[in-house]
């Protein structure tokens, strides 16, 4: 239009701008509407004012201001287009479109959406037959004929799939539903990518005789993948492919995810002029390349940028095994204890259950560790040795170490990298003329190249090996004079390895130097996990692995799509189908990578296709498009606020600065209004639970907590001795507790409560295993129980009552400590009052107590010394019985005999038992606070 | 944005039954708080409401300095070291005529004030009649009622008020005899020859005048700006400023030399001249009338 690139989508609505003159003229015969004001002394003001100076017309460059509002609104509701697309106009009657949307296509698919409905929209015109295959989908969708309506659903249907096309096989598809048409339109949509079959798909429709060929091609210069990722020694190497031929070079950052999709690491990698691959390494510590779940390029967006990863780059799972395991009594002396100390960090151990040989083998085995760590074993049996054979040739890597009884066995065992001599060597002996050995040399042929030699190890006894020809190139380490230390040479797919000393210190002190440590660690990096799921390979053979986490075709982990299948294992390399889209497979505890590029695969770029007609290119068009209408009606905003503002100010409102001040906020509060798309307000959270009133009444206050039995009388004594002793303690302590709190141990929380009253009652049922194990809980984490029998008048006699039977029951269920009567010099005597008896309503039981094993006094102390606060207290007294006061602040219950000393000595054990639960041994150490002082003052 | 100035009640002067029905609710009110104001006055001057203008003695007292030395009793004085001053009894049969504007530019409240000008005026004018009405004095009304010396002479005053249909525009003065104080509390918003040649005949007839003039700020500050139409409640006649903020300054001028000139003219006649804002506490300017009503007539030539 007037020689410009631009377009309107609707140009009927600039005859608008036709009005714009009325609007001028309008403009310029309103004046801003007066405020109004009452003002009484009118006649005073009147004599100043000039009713003929008030301006009826606004200035002219207001007028124009809102002209140029108008006419902009105009322009914008007209929907211009700077640079529009020039459709292509298919020819024919019929009109087919090979769509691509496999991964590569996900970059600019609304691009593709957009061409492709272009094209529908002028076939619609025309009246043509439309045909529509998308390569990614299944080869048995069918292709047409349809309508303008029904192509454009299925187009507004069709996403990218994260799987490679097939467009041989769409082409055939197409061919097929094309048959006995004439005057076919062809366009190719494709994702400028080459793909297997591509010449076979491009003879099948060049067959059909189309009149009009129509091609696009992306421009694929920043399409990156992910080949492959290798595990290296100290990095994680990633392969990044891009389309081939592209000269200029291009900068990718990597990073990866955590198997919850934490992004933990990232590398960079740069591809060189020219270069179509190139390496980027994630030089991160083993522990955290052991974590990664998936890498990826960012701002790729499609799946072939992600590349997940399964087991094989996870944590080695070991297997250790030892002809005969130390006491445990003694673990440094174990065979095992330095290998699983270095072990531990960065690898998974497995050890058998099984003490026979051959059985802890083949246990192990079993559940396919990736490295099996032998502890000088001599002789494998011979069903054993073909299993662990045959583990190590499928990749296993086996490791021994040697001792005593390895230097015993005959030769003749393969399952070592050298041929050993029988017995060992020592040097250093009293025998001997020779010194300790250091570790001199790690050859670079080793497995260790590259570690420091560890010069301070020294070697004092070793196995030797048979200087045979390739016994250099099997030297992993090698001591100063030459002899190996470590050897290792490779069997099948795996590795053996010999450590020439035993695990223990007892030959060298290799297992207590750093560099056994990272020798290990070097082994379980080159070792590969066998079995990829140690939970389902107990015997069984390779099932199909359901669906996981699946690759979207954006290049993000989401959940597994309705029609993925379970993947096949046990049938090699399983094809990328959309039945299996690539991501991972498995569950939680394992899974299986299943990724869409091969380690070997490379981006090609498509070959122009040879048709009979000449092939016209389309681009994928609203690239350079661009259009105005969002602008546009910007501009006519921020226009319609400066005249706002400019109305404000003509008004006088800016004058006043609270005003201005409130317009101006109001002004912004709408500019932000505009932009923020939705702003929800965020409910604060309430993370009330159930039972928190319950709980914050217990513990706003100290209570002393008893167990309601059901038995009525029982319980309402218990309250009122509680009640009594809560009295007393306010009156004669500092301690001022709340009312009693009655719990039911079998429900309520315990935790609350330093001290717990438990009458027992034969009479009652037995708290179950359930109810005895809360209370033991209680008592291992702080709490205390006194168990009352409330028989010391009846159980005089020996015999265990049946309260005591009881509880003796109820205790044979928990972890009780060993008990004694308090001794006289237990803190509990003088925790408050000084007492020597604990009497209750009767004063014939002992008050039994935790038995201080460990406390010491030595005479001179009038309090032993000792740690901790006896979780349980038993007396037989009726402690609750002698306390209970009634509502009159009367004792309710006698005492035996009745005697009101005993009352209070009753009363003051309470005291002492309280002050006890609450301050633990602290009065064991203030007894001997003058001596203390005495001391300071020397 | 809201108008600075409103108009408090409707100012539909000719429907009288719903101008009386409003008056009878505001009233009370305003006597309520015209009380609470006068016992915050009494409490301040306890004692001296005997002592003033009048003929039978009261009490000496020692002069103090700057007193006229007219008012210095020499007969006392002589017999003793001392200077005595000599005291007349309040005149117990004073009359004092209150009057408080009643025309539509008192209905004016601007939203710095807390009440309109009318509001004000009624509070000031029942607050010195209940003031009055405790010493004993007469208070009478301009055409609406004649002098009567009651304790609860602002309750009657309040109920005249209450039931008065119409109240003329102008106080009908010339029932003011001589020696008698008259109160005026308006806006005073008439030009300055007008109002003066009303109450000129006062000055003539030896009355003693005290005018209040209740002002809202924003009548005294004009604190309008922009394009702005003002309106006058009693006229209906309406301006239109395109920027008001440009005539403050004039308006102001004006305004307060209307305000002087009333201010010298009664100072010249010996009455006093009082302003009270409706932003400001009521008590101010009752406070001031109040001493000028106590302050004794022949104490008047010394200013």
């Amino acid at each position: 239009m007037f020689g410009l690139p631009l377009a309107f989508a609707a140009p009927a609505v600039l005859a608008g701008l036709v009005a714009l003159p009325v609007i001028w003229w309008l403009l310029r015969m309103t004046p801003p509407r007066p405020r109004e004001e009452v003002f009484a002394p009118l006649k005073i003001l009147a004599r100043v004012l000039k009713p003929e100076e008030t301006p009826h017309q606004s200035p002219w460059w207001l007028t124009l201001l809102r002209l140029i509002m108008a006419a902009l609104l105009i322009f914008a509701l007209a929907g211009p287009v700077w640079n529009p697309q020039q459709p292509v106009a298919a020819q024919g009657k019929s009109v087919a479109i090979l769509l691509d949307n496999g991964w590569a296509s996900a970059p600019g698919w609304e691009d593709r959406v957009a061409a492709a409905r272009a094209l529908i929209d002028t076939a619609g015109d025309s009246n043509a037959r439309i045909f529509l295959s998308l390569t990614a989908e299944k080869p048995n969708t069918p292709a047409g004929p349809f309508d303008a309506a029904a192509a454009l659903d299925r187009l507004a249907a069709a996403t990218p799939r994260p799987v490679p096309g097939d467009r041989a096989a769409h082409a055939a598809a197409l061919a097929t539903a094309l048959a006995g048409e004439t005057g076919i339109s062809l366009a190719l949509l494709t994702d400028g990518m080459a793909l297997p079959g591509d010449e076979q798909a491009f003879a099948t429709l060049s067959a059909l005789q189309p009149v009009f060929v129509a091609l696009a091609r992306p421009d694929n210069g920043q399409l990156m993948a992910i080949s492959t990722t290798a595990n290296g020694a100290s990095s994680l190497d990633v392969t990044l492919i891009r389309p081939e031929g592209l000269a200029a070079s291009s900068i990718a950052r990597l990073a990866a995810l955590d198997s919850r999709g934490r992004r933990i690491a990232e590398a960079d990698a740069v591809f060189a002029p020219g270069a179509d691959s190139t390496t980027a390494a994630f030089a991160v510590p083993f522990e955290l390349r052991n974590d990664f779940a998936a890498v990826f390029v960012e701002g790729q967006r499609q799946a072939g940028s992600t590349h997940v990863m399964d087991d094989n780059q996870r944590r080695r799972r070991v297997g250790l095994l030892a002809a005969s395991d130390a006491d445990s009594a003694q673990p440094l002396l174990s065979p095992l204890f330095y290998i699983r100390r270095a072990l531990g960090e960065f690898a998974d151990i497995i050890e058998p259950q099984k003490q026979e040989l051959a059985d802890a083998i083949a246990e192990l085995i079993e559940q396919k560790p990736a490295i099996i760590v032998m502890a000088d074993i001599g002789v494998i049996p011979d069903e054993a040795r073909e299993a662990l054979t045959a583990w190590v040739e499928g990749g296993g890597l086996l490791v021994r170490f040697a001792g005593p009884r390895m230097a015993a066995a005959p030769e003749g065992d393969d399952l070592l990298p050298v041929r050993l001599r029988t017995g060992e060597r020592a040097l250093g002996g009293t025998l001997s003329w020779t010194e300790p050995q250091p570790v001199t040399s790690l050859p670079d042929t080793g497995g260790f190249a590259g570690l420091p030699a560890p010069r301070d190890v020294t070697v004092e006894r070793q196995v030797l090996a048979e200087p045979d020809p390739d016994i250099v190139e099997r030297t992993w380490a090698a001591l100063g004079d030459g002899t190996p230390l470590v050897t290792g040479a490779a069997r099948g797919r795996g590795t053996l390895v010999l450590f020439h000393v035993t695990p223990e210190a007892t030959w060298s002190s290799l297992p207590i130097s750093g560099s056994f440590v990272e020798m290990l660690r070097r082994i379980v990096q080159v070792s590969r996990n066998q079995g990829v799921l140690a939970a389902r390979t107990a015997g069984q053979a390779a099932q199909p692995v359901p669906p996981y986490r699946m690759i979207g075709a954006d290049g993000a982990l989401t959940a597994p799509p309705p029609d993925a299948r379970p993947l096949d294992v046990a049938a090699g390399e399983p094809a990328v189908t959309l039945d299996n889209p690539p991501g991972l497979y498995g569950s939680a505890e394992g899974v299986v990578a299943h990724n869409l590029l091969k380690a070997d695969a490379r981006l090609t770029p498509m070959a122009t296709p040879q048709f009979g007609v000449p092939v016209s290119a389309l681009a994928y068009g609203t690239d350079t498009s661009l259009k105005l209408k969002g602008p546009l009606l910007a501009a006519a905003l921020v226009l319609l606020g400066l005249d706002s503002l400019i109305m404000l100010w003509m008004s006088g409102a800016l004058t006043r600065r609270r005003a201005m001040a409130s317009a101006t906020g109001l002004f912004a509060l709408a500019l932000v209004a505009g932009a923020m798309p939705d702003a929800r307000a965020q409910s604060a959270g309430d993370d009330a639970k159930p039972g928190d009133a319950e709980a914050l009444r217990a513990i706003s206050q100290t209570r002393i907590a008893y167990v309601v039995t059901g038995n009525a009388g029982i319980d309402s004594v218990s309250r009122a001795g509680l009640a009594g002793l809560t009295r007393f303690l306010i009156e004669k302590t500092a301690l001022e507790p709340a009312e009693p709190a009655g719990i039911d141990v079998s429900s309520d929380e315990l935790s609350f409560y330093p001290l717990i009253y438990w009458p027992v009652d034969p009479a009652t049922d037995m708290p179950d295993a359930a109810t005895l194990a809360r209370v033991d809980a209680y008592m291992k984490n702080g709490g205390t129980v006194l168990f009352d029998t409330r028989d010391a008048l009846s159980a005089g006699f020996g015999g265990a009552s049946p309260a005591n039977q009881r509880l003796r029951d109820m205790l044979s269920a928990m972890n009780v400590p060993p008990l004694e009567p308090v001794p006289p010099d237990h803190v509990l005597t003088k925790s408050f009052f000084i007492l020597t008896a604990f009497p209750g309503r009767y004063d014939s039981s002992p008050l039994w107590v935790a038995a201080s094993l460990e406390a010491s006094n030595d005479g001179s102390r009038p309090v032993r010394t000792g740690d901790g606060v006896s979780p349980i207290l038993i007396t037989g007294n009726d402690m609750a019985g002698a306390w209970a006061i009634g509502g009159d602040g009367q004792y309710i219950l006698p005492t035996v005999p009745n005697n009101p000393l005993q009352r209070t000595y009753a009363l003051r054990a309470g005291v002492n038992i309280m002050m006890y639960m609450l301050t633990g041994n602290y009065k064991a150490d203030q007894v001997h606070i003058p001596a203390l002082l005495e001391r300071l003052g020397q | 944005m809201a108008a600075v100035g409103t108009i408090t009640a409707p100012a539909g002067r000719t429907d009288a039954l719903s101008r009386a029905r409003q008056r009878a609710a505001l009233v009370p009110d305003l006597l309520v708080e015209a009380q609470r104001i006068v016992a915050s006055v009494i409490t301040g001057w306890h004692g001296r409401r005997k002592r003033g203008a009048g003929e039978n003695f009261w009490q000496f007292r020692p002069y103090s300095e700057g007193e006229a030395m007219a008012r210095i009793d020499w007969r006392r004085s002589a017999r003793d070291e001392h200077t005595y001053v000599r005291d007349n009894e309040w005149e117990a049969a004073h009359t004092v005529w209150l009057w408080a504007d009643p025309s539509a530019s008192m209905l004016y409240k601007s939203v710095h004030a807390t009440v309109s000008k009318e509001s004000r005026a009624l509070v000031l004018t029942l607050a010195l009649a209940e003031l009055l009405s405790r010493s004993g004095e007469r208070i009478a009304w301009p055409g609406l009622s004649d002098p009567v010396a009651a304790r609860n002479g602002a309750e009657r005053l309040a109920a005249r008020l209450t039931h008065a249909t119409e109240l003329p525009a102008q106080p009908p003065l010339d029932m003011i005899r001589r020696f008698s104080d008259c109160v005026i509390v308006s806006d005073f918003l008439d030009p300055v020859e007008e109002t003066m040649a009303r109450l000129a005949p006062l000055a003539e007839r030896g009355v003693r005048a005290h005018l209040i003039e209740v002002a809202d700020r924003a009548e005294e500050t004009f604190p309008y700006a922009g394009r702005t139409e003002f309106r006058d409640p009693e006229t209906g006649q309406r301006l239109t400023a395109g920027r008001a903020e440009t005539f403050a300054a004039d308006y102001s001028a004006l305004y307060m030399a209307r305000r002087e000139e009333l201010a010298r003219w009664a100072r010249r006649l010996g009455w006093s001249f009082t302003v009270n804002h409706t932003d400001e506490l009521a008590s101010h300017a009752l406070v001031q009338v109040h001493m000028a009503l106590s302050e004794p007539a022949g104490f008047r030539g010394a200013h």
